[in-house]
């Protein structure tokens, strides 16, 4: 009898410890916003914009060229580059991960990692 | 006891099973050709993206126009020129779209896109000499194809870049698909090509750029289609106050306006999709309208300047509006 007491106090707790996986897999906040910034596919920074506190620059310079981002607290955004579309530039702040910040001359993506609610984006 | 042992070790395990998710683990891959970045996601073997990544850069090689050595850059400098299977299999198929389309979308209007720079980014607006001259090399109907072999007269140039991305999806999914792969999302640069559903069985969502603002207007529920969209809030340029962009009307060799600012096209022919989504937005509400009710095999998401949106009635159910969009109006067309 000893030995089944003890089998079901071993299965009761593998029983409290998957609910609480569970719990804790269900209910975790799904903030905590990183933008992702990737050179040529390999991740450079990853930016935690939910942890800072204030505006924080940083250069990207390879022999393509120069983009300049500017992550600020939620946000991101190319402040300049020298390229010659400026389509990372007119993109603007990036506040969700919907689609990325891309500067296809100087192969720079920025992308927000976190919860979305598309798999893909279609725009032109 | 030993009941209870058994029903408290099953649910036990049932609790612990259904906690984390069995779904396996994607791979993923991001592409930097044609011009774009392409992001594919496909649940199989690693060693497919390999071959993935090979036919992208095939596709690239042979019909890129701003690589000298590509078949459509070696084609468009001499005149004439032996296409391998797959680039004259295309170019036939792109004449056959630029005339169902009735020249709305045209694959000669190249040198026309080239002379307002939207090709390399220095922009500029050609007087009305210089696009009386560029209209005349307009004509998708002068492209001679016999067999394999193409011949183009005098000053026309041809660029197969409006259906280039949506054959390619085309051919990615059916290679995946004969490796046995029944779930993969290939973003080929907000040209979007689906294989299958997601691996737990729900289609995928892909959302539709908003044309106005930075999120999207609505979120498409999909499963084993090509989903392209052409808009001009992405690629142009203001001069004088007025906004250009990278659309060109073939009848005027100048950015269409048609009142149309977004053309979704969904639909499981890549290929048609992309070279509609083009021809769409040129043509506009009511002729885009009529062609769909002249033919099947794809449905419509179109947004107007006025900020209306439209969907044809085969999306019902597979489209919602979303965000700022939500209190709009979806206006459903209807067959007959």
């Amino acid at each position: 009898m000893v030995k089944t007491r003890t089998l079901v106090t071993i299965i009761l707790c593998i029983l409290l410890l998957a609910i609480a996986a569970s719990l804790f897999l269900w209910l975790r906040p799904a903030g905590g916003r990183v933008a992702n910034v990737y050179l040529d596919g390999e991740l450079l920074y990853s930016i935690d914009l939910d942890a800072l506190t204030e505006k924080k620059t940083y250069t990207v310079e390879t022999d393509r060229g120069v983009n300049v981002l500017v992550a600020e607290p939620g946000r991101i955004r190319v402040e300049s580059a020298d390229c010659p579309d400026q389509v990372c530039v007119d993109f603007g702040w990036l506040t969700d991960s919907a689609a990325p910040i891309v500067c296809l001359p100087h192969r720079l993506v920025i992308q927000l990692t976190g919860e979305t609610d598309v798999d893909a984006e279609v725009g032109g | 006891m030993r009941r209870a042992t058994l029903t408290a070790l099953s649910l036990a395990l049932t609790l612990a099973l259904s906690s984390c998710s069995p779904a396996p683990a994607p791979q993923t891959d991001t592409v930097f050709a044609m011009d774009t970045v392409m992001e594919l996601t496909v649940y199989g073997d690693e060693e497919l993206l390999g071959e993935a990544q090979a036919l992208i850069a095939d596709t690239e090689a042979r019909l890129s126009v701003t690589r000298e050595d590509s078949e459509i850059s070696k084609l468009n400098k001499t005149g004439s020129g032996t296409l391998s299977g797959g680039t004259a299999a295309l170019l036939s198929r792109a004449l056959e779209i630029c005339a169902l389309t009735e020249g709305a979308l045209d694959i000669t209007v190249y040198p026309a896109v080239r002379a307002w720079g939207f090709t390399t980014g220095e922009y500029r607006v050609p007087g009305e000499d210089e696009l009386s001259a560029l209209l005349k090399k307009i004509d998708y109907a002068a492209v001679k194809l016999a067999g394999d072999t193409a011949t183009l007269p005098e000053g026309v140039l041809v660029d197969l870049g409006s259906v280039a991305k949506g054959r390619l999806g085309d051919d990615l999914a059916a290679f995946l698909t004969e490796n046995g792969v029944t779930s993969a999302l290939l973003n080929l640069g907000g040209n979007v090509r689906t294989v299958g559903a997601k691996p737990d069985g729900s289609p995928w969502r892909v959302g539709v750029r908003d044309p106005f603002g930075e999120s999207y207007l609505g979120i498409l529920e999909v499963r084993d289609v090509s989903v392209v969209t052409s808009g001009g809030y992405e690629r142009y340029f203001e001069e004088g106050g007025e906004v250009y962009w990278h659309i060109l009307d073939p009848a005027t060799a100048r950015p269409a306006k048609s009142g149309l600012v977004s053309a979704t096209v969904v639909g499981a022919d890549g290929t048609l999709c992309d070279g509609l989504s083009t021809a769409v937005f040129v043509m506009g509400l009511d002729r885009a309208v009529e062609l769909w009710k002249a033919m099947t095999g794809f449905d419509l998401v179109l947004v107007t300047e006025g900020g209306e949106v439209y969907i044809t009635d085969g999306l019902e159910g597979s489209f919602t509006l979303s965000g700022d969009y939500k209190t709009k109006e979806l206006q459903v067309v209807r067959r007959g």
